[in-house]
C-alpha cells in the first residue's frame, strides 16, 4: 500500500490512438487519419454485428423451450438459489400490468395525434388552395 | 457533513467487493454506482449521449434510483423506485454535484463510500467529484493488468474497451486491446490524484485486500479516520449484508456488477499474479504487454 500515489513530474502519454476531447475529457477518434478512421469503424461495426448475432442466438434459444427461459433469468437468483429479495412476484406482475397500461395509453394518444394530424393537413391543403385561387398572378 | 470516500479504478478491479466491504464499516455507508459525475445535470443521465459508443441506457440510473429508494423510502421495492423516479424528476435541471450533496447530507453522519468506474474514463469527471467535495478521500485500487484485462474481455467481449477507444491500429486492421484501457484509465487516475493532497489519497492492490483483508481494511479505516478495531473490521468482512448487495426491484435491477450482485459473499483467497513478460491470452499473435503497461504495473508493485 502506498500513501501518496503520484504521476511524477513528467506526464505520461496515453496509449489510445484517439486524442482527448478538451471539452468532454473523453477520448475522441476524430483526430485519426481517414484510413485509420475507416479501420476503427470497421472494427466497431464487426463488434456490433457480433453482439447482435449473439443476442439473437441467445433469444431464439430462450424462446424455444420454457427451460431455457428459466435459464435466462437464473442469474438473478442468489448463491443458495433463492429468488431476489427485492423482487417479489407480485411486484413483477404489477410492473408488467403498469407497462401494458402505459402502452395502451401511448397507443391511444398516438392514434389521437394521427387523426388530428390528418385533419390539420386537410385544413392546411384547403387553406393553401384558397390562397392560390385568391392570388392567381403570384 | 462527512466527506465521501471514492474508489477509483478501472472496471473489473475488485471495486464492487471493496466498495461494499468499506461500506459495511459501522461509520460508513456504501452506495451502488451513482454515475452522477458523468453528467452536468440530472436530466442528462436520462438523455445520455448520442455517439455510436454511448454510455446511455437505463442501467446507469439503477444505482441512483436504488439509493434514493433505500435512503428516503427505507426499502427497495417497485413502489419506492417509482418514488425515486419522481424525486429525480423534481431535480432534473439540478446540477449533479448538488444532487450528490443532498444524498450525502441525508446519509450524514455516516461516510459515503462510492465507486463508479465510469468516473475514471475522464479526468474531468474525477475533478468534478473533487470540486463538489474538496475534502473527499480517494482510494486508487489497482489490479494486475493481465488478470484485469482477461476479466474485462470476458464481459460482453470487451465492450468497455470501445468506450475507452482502446484499440490497436495496424496497417490493415484495428483490434480491441484491453491493456490500453487498463493503462489509460490508470494514467487518468494518477493525473487526477496529483491535484489531491497526499494525505487524502492512497493506493491499494486489490489482490492484497483479497489475501489479507483484515490488515488492509484496518489500514484503510485508520487512514480514513474511522474506527479500526476488531468489531469494525469484522463488519467489513461481510459485504453481503449491504442493502445493495443483491439485485434490485424489477424496475431498477442493477446499479452494480451483476456477478457481484449474484454472489456478494467474500471469501479470502490469494489471487495468482501472472508474469508480466509472457504472451497475453486475449491476443492471437503471441504478443505480450506493452512496455508502458509493464512499467506502470511495476510501479504498482507487480513484478
Amino acid at each position: 500500500m502506498s500513501e501518496a500515489p503520484s504521476l511524477g513530474s513528467t506526464p505520461r502519454k496515453r496509449l489510445s490512438p484517439s486524442a482527448e476531447n478538451p471539452e468532454t475529457g473523453r477520448l475522441d477518434p476524430s483526430n485519426l487519419k481517414p484510413h485509420q478512421l475507416a479501420l476503427r469503424q470497421a472494427m466497431v461495426e464487426a463488434f456490433n454485428a457480433k453482439k447482435a448475432r449473439k443476442f439473437l442466438e441467445k433469444n431464439v434459444k430462450h424462446i424455444s423451450t420454457n427451460r431455457d427461459l428459466a435459464d435466462g433469468i437464473k442469474f438473478l437468483f442468489d448463491e443458495q438459489g433463492r429468488p431476489p429479495e427485492n423482487m417479489p412476484l407480485e411486484d413483477v406482475i404489477e410492473e408488467r400490468k403498469k407497462l401494458e397500461y402505459q402502452m395502451r395509453w401511448f397507443e391511444g394518444i398516438l392514434l389521437e395525434l394521427r387523426n388530428r394530424l390528418v385533419r390539420v393537413k386537410e385544413l392546411e391543403d384547403y387553406a393553401l388552395e384558397m390562397l392560390s385561387r385568391a392570388m392567381p398572378d403570384r | 457533513m462527512a466527506a465521501p470516500i471514492f474508489l477509483l479504478a478501472p472496471p473489473r478491479s475488485y471495486t464492487s467487493l471493496v466498495n461494499a466491504m468499506l461500506g459495511q464499516h459501522p461509520q460508513a455507508f456504501g452506495l451502488p454506482e451513482l454515475c452522477l459525475f458523468n453528467v452536468d445535470t440530472l436530466i442528462d443521465l436520462w438523455r445520455g449521449s448520442k455517439t455510436e459508443i454511448s454510455e446511455n441506457g437505463s442501467l446507469v440510473r439503477h444505482g441512483l434510483l436504488r439509493t434514493v429508494a433505500e435512503i428516503y423510502g427505507g426499502e427497495q421495492r417497485t413502489s419506492t423506485i417509482n418514488m425515486a423516479f419522481a424525486w429525480c424528476c423534481a431535480r432534473e435541471q439540478v446540477n449533479t454535484g448538488l444532487v450528490y450533496h443532498e444524498i450525502v447530507d441525508k446519509i450524514d453522519p455516516l461516510v459515503v463510500v462510492e465507486k463508479s468506474p465510469s468516473y475514471t474514463m475522464s479526468v474531468k469527471r474525477m475533478q468534478a467529484a473533487h470540486r463538489t467535495f474538496p475534502d473527499a478521500r480517494f482510494i486508487h485500487l489497482v489490479r494486475h493488468p493481465v488478470a484485469q484485462c482477461k476479466s474485462l474481455m470476458a464481459i460482453n467481449d470487451g465492450a468497455f474497451c470501445l468506450k475507452m477507444e482502446a484499440f490497436e491500429l495496424r496497417d490493415d486492421l484495428a483490434m480491441i486491446e484491453p491493456q490500453i484501457a487498463w493503462h489509460d484509465i490508470n494514467i487518468n487516475i494518477l493525473e487526477f490524484l496529483d491535484e489531491v493532497p497526499p494525505e487524502r489519497r492512497i493506493r491499494l492492490r486489490g489482490e492484497d485486500v483479497m489475501a489479507e483483508p483484515e490488515r488492509c481494511l484496518a489500514h484503510i479505516a485508520r487512514w480514513a479516520g474511522l474506527r479500526h478495531d476488531a468489531e469494525a473490521v469484522e463488519a467489513m468482512m461481510h459485504p453481503e449484508r449491504s442493502p445493495f448487495a443483491r439485485f434490485g426491484p424489477v424496475n431498477a435491477l442493477f446499479g452494480n456488477d451483476p456477478n457481484f450482485l449474484a454472489g456478494p459473499t467474500f471469501r479470502p483467497h490469494k489471487p495468482k499474479l501472472p508474469p508480466l513478460d509472457k504472451p497475453v491470452p486475449w491476443r492471437q499473435d503471441g504478443k505480450g504487454l506493452y512496455p508502458e503497461v509493464i512499467s506502470l504495473a511495476r510501479e504498482f508493485g507487480y513484478a
